[in-house]
């Protein structure tokens, strides 16, 4: 009976409910709207400025465009096929390489270097404040008139480094203009510039580990060898994994330094992946190898930052 | 599962973000191709023959090339040129190098907006940008004023041309010469050579070595970073660079000897190969310095020579070629107008093209600059005759202008020679082996040549 009574006033309901929910929507999917309207501005820009870009990029990497023509046509897949065949493989691999190995460079320095330098400044005074602002300064000059610094510094006959050199009775160094040397002087520039910036990230993470950890190992008897080991470089680990992805994809995109000391050469020695884009763009004007390129390294990029969070979801440990 | 789903969408997310910035960053001159042929292009044929007059006050640009310690010149002969009427304005943009202004013209005009009057183009970039039209064909403008084009000397004239089409005119003009340290050659007896086969033992003889077998003197430096500089070693040995049948013979006897001559003489430490960003700034010095004893040069640099060396400087003639023959290339730049302007802005800024290639301001460029008097009447005047008695050494120069010919045209010549440019500094500079090396090179250019066909 109860059964029955209920039955029927929820019969009784629905016509009136129904209408109800078809005259507007639930109070969640409204709000749930409602937020996605804030974020349109910033999808639209995006949408625009970066996503539409790369489509286009696509798209141009299938035609036969010339900067200095007006006219194009669809060539299909040639670029592709140039890409991974004719001279443009090796061109292709040789700045891959060069990329990578700058790449490497570069985080070493930031990682590796960073976290040095924060052993070495984590202590609360003045003095040290001073210090770390000295280390850290440099990543705040412009990269272009570092670099123009950098190419007398390493002049050959008139820079500082050979005078330092020569003065302890050794041979001067060609920096810039010898295949065994470019690379590495690019890399001088870049450790300057972005040794203090691991430094400091470093350091507010060092900063952020509980003392307690500490406290308890002393009392268990942990040497500070041991608590390094074993406490500060594991809880190290989101901050490390945030320094080799951002590092990675801006050492990557490496190009101003490179431009202003060697323009890629030697013998494209230090012709890293977005110059040889620049090369094909502006110097050859082919702006199809260029589109081509770019999509090409949009992938590599793509698959590797996948790859590298995926493997350090297991690997990195989080201290909460 | 929907936590791990989160997880991986969030990742996925962030690197698409990251990488989609990153080609932002790379695709920034990849805008989608211009539209075709503006209706600029219209108005300027259905103008041709007819009226080119400025009927309105107009401001055009004009973008240069010419560094600071020209800037009171550049003020001077634009101010004038404003003074001296009263409809067109001119300003003046120092862009930056020729490679600079090439960038940005070519982005420019890609944009089909933001770009100049007139702009100035070294010699390697009439083919390109004749062949493609972003230069306006001034033929019919130099009919259609009476303007009288003649006076150039024929070979800057035709360096200026592309397929027929007069699609610039000749302004800053040099070409390559042999900077020699005159002092030093009065003490030890040594003269330039006229011919390539008395090079070698002229080099010897002005190499100092120290007791370690050490170079302290190179008796040259050849300048890798720009081909211009040694394709005229090459041209007069009979090399053609780019085959009628449109391929490249750099791997031929002839091209095989001189490089292997060349990588000779840097090996045994009497010239030296200047490579790199830096290595002009570096070879003049090194020359300052007393270095070494010859440079091979642009004549345009003269007066920054004189002025920095302590010592008397001598300028000389590249050595002929085994074939007899002595011919240089023409350097420097020429003017133009691009195509996509409006028809007022091409009228105005053929009436300021004019005046800057006209005989006075050529001269006014002349003294000021190390560039050449462009016009065949200055040689004969009073203006000419001081100008060599002001800059003796450019006798040289005038005793072989009609041996400056036009630069190789064609539109495949920036790729050719840039990976030309490269292989020189690997075959000089890591001493790889010249026929393996040319060959490689070779196969590639021959692409590029195919590409471009």
């Amino acid at each position: 009976m109860a059964n029955t009574s209920s039955t029927a006033v929820l019969a009784e309901r629905a016509p009136a409910s129904s209408p109800k929910k078809k005259r507007g929507l639930s109070a969640r999917t409204r709000s749930k709207i409602g937020d996605f309207m804030f974020v349109v501005p910033a999808l639209v820009l995006l949408a625009v400025f970066t996503y539409y870009p790369i489509c286009k990029l696509f798209q141009i990497s299938l035609t036969d465009w010339n900067l200095l023509n007006d006219t194009w046509k669809f060539v299909g897949l040639k670029n592709w096929i140039w890409l991974f065949t004719g001279t443009g493989a090796k061109y292709l691999w040789n700045s891959l390489k060069i990329t990578f190995l700058y790449s490497l460079g570069e985080l070493t320095v930031t990682i590796v270097g960073g976290m040095l330098f924060a052993l070495l400044f984590n202590r609360m005074s003045r003095s040290f404040s001073l210090m770390r602002a000295i280390v850290f300064m440099p990543k705040y000059v412009a990269m272009s008139s570092a670099a123009v610094v950098f190419l007398w510094i390493l002049n050959t006959d008139s820079g500082v480094l050979n005078y330092l050199i020569k003065s302890v009775g050794l041979q001067p160094v060609d920096w810039l203009n010898q295949k065994s040397t470019a690379l590495i002087s690019i890399l001088m520039l870049t450790g300057w510039r972005v040794i203090g910036y691991g430094m400091m990230i470093y350091l507010s993470a060092m900063i952020g580990i509980s003392k307690d950890y500490y406290e308890a190992s002393s009392l268990d008897g942990a040497n500070g060898r041991q608590q390094f080991f074993r406490i500060t470089l594991p809880l190290l680990s989101p901050t490390t994994l945030f320094l080799l992805v951002t590092t990675f994809l801006s050492s990557m995109k490496v190009f101003q330094s490179v431009d202003i000391l060697t323009s890629g050469g030697p013998s494209r020695s230090t012709e890293v992946f977005v110059y040889l884009i620049y090369r094909y763009a502006m110097v050859d004007f082919r702006m199809d190898r260029a589109a081509t390129s770019a999509v090409m390294f949009f992938l590599i990029l793509l698959t590797i930052t996948i790859a590298t969070m995926k493997y350090s979801n297991n690997k990195v440990t989080y201290d909460s | 599962m929907k936590k791990s789903f989160l997880r991986n969408y969030k990742s996925v997310a962030c690197v698409a973000m990251a990488a989609s910035l990153l080609l932002t960053a790379c695709s920034g001159s990849t805008g989608a191709p211009a539209s075709p042929a503006s209706s600029a292009a219209s108005v300027a044929s259905s103008a041709a023959g007819g009226d080119y007059a400025v009927t309105e006050p107009i401001k055009i640009v004009w973008w240069h090339a010419l560094e600071s310690q020209y800037d009171e010149l550049v003020a001077s002969v634009v101010d004038d040129f404003n003074k001296s009427q009263d409809m067109i304005t001119v300003e003046a943009q120092y862009i930056g190098k020729y490679k600079d202004v090439n960038e940005a013209l070519v982005a420019a005009n890609a944009a089909g907006s933001g770009l100049p009057g007139v702009v100035v183009a070294n010699t390697d970039y009439v083919a390109s940008y004749g062949e493609s039209g972003l230069f306006e064909n001034l033929d019919p403008y130099i009919k259609g004023t009476g303007y009288d084009a003649n006076d150039f000397a024929e070979g800057l004239l035709r360096s200026a041309q592309y397929d027929g089409k007069q699609v610039s005119l000749p302004f800053l003009h040099s070409t390559q010469v042999i900077y020699y340290n005159k002092d030093m050659a009065k003490e030890r007896g040594l003269t330039i050579p006229d011919k390539i086969t008395d090079f070698g033992a002229f080099l010897e003889s002005a190499t100092q070595k120290a007791a370690d077998g050490s170079t302290s003197v190179y008796g040259t430096v050849f300048p890798g970073w720009d081909q211009w500089y040694f394709e005229t070693l090459y041209l007069n040995e009979g090399v053609n660079i780019i085959n009628e049948d449109n391929t490249c013979d750099l791997n031929g006897d002839a091209a095989l000897k001189v490089t292997q001559q060349l990588q000779d003489w840097c090996n045994e430490g009497v010239a030296y190969w200047a490579s790199g960003e830096d290595a002009s700034a570096v070879m003049r010095q090194n020359f300052y310095d007393g270095k070494c004893f010859s440079v091979l040069h642009t004549s345009s640099l003269y007066n920054n020579y004189v002025d920095n060396c302590s010592f008397e400087v001598g300028m000389a003639w590249y050595p002929a070629g085994s074939t007899g023959d002595k011919n240089s290339e023409v350097g420097g730049c020429v003017l133009g107008i691009p195509s996509k302007n409006d028809q007022a802005t091409k009228n105005a800024a053929w009436v300021f093209l004019q005046y800057l290639c006209g005989k006075e301001v050529n001269m006014k460029w002349a003294e000021g600059t190390g560039y050449l008097p462009t016009r065949k009447s200055v040689l004969e005047t009073q203006e000419g005759k001081d100008f060599l008695t002001q800059k003796p050494e450019f006798q040289c120069i005038f005793d072989n202008l009609n041996l400056v010919n036009p630069r190789i045209q064609s539109g495949a010549w920036s790729e050719l020679a840039t990976t030309w440019k490269n292989y020189m500094d690997q075959i000089m500079l890591e001493k790889s082996d010249v026929t393996k090396s040319s060959n490689d090179m070779v196969v590639e250019i021959d692409e590029i040549l195919a590409d471009h066909s």
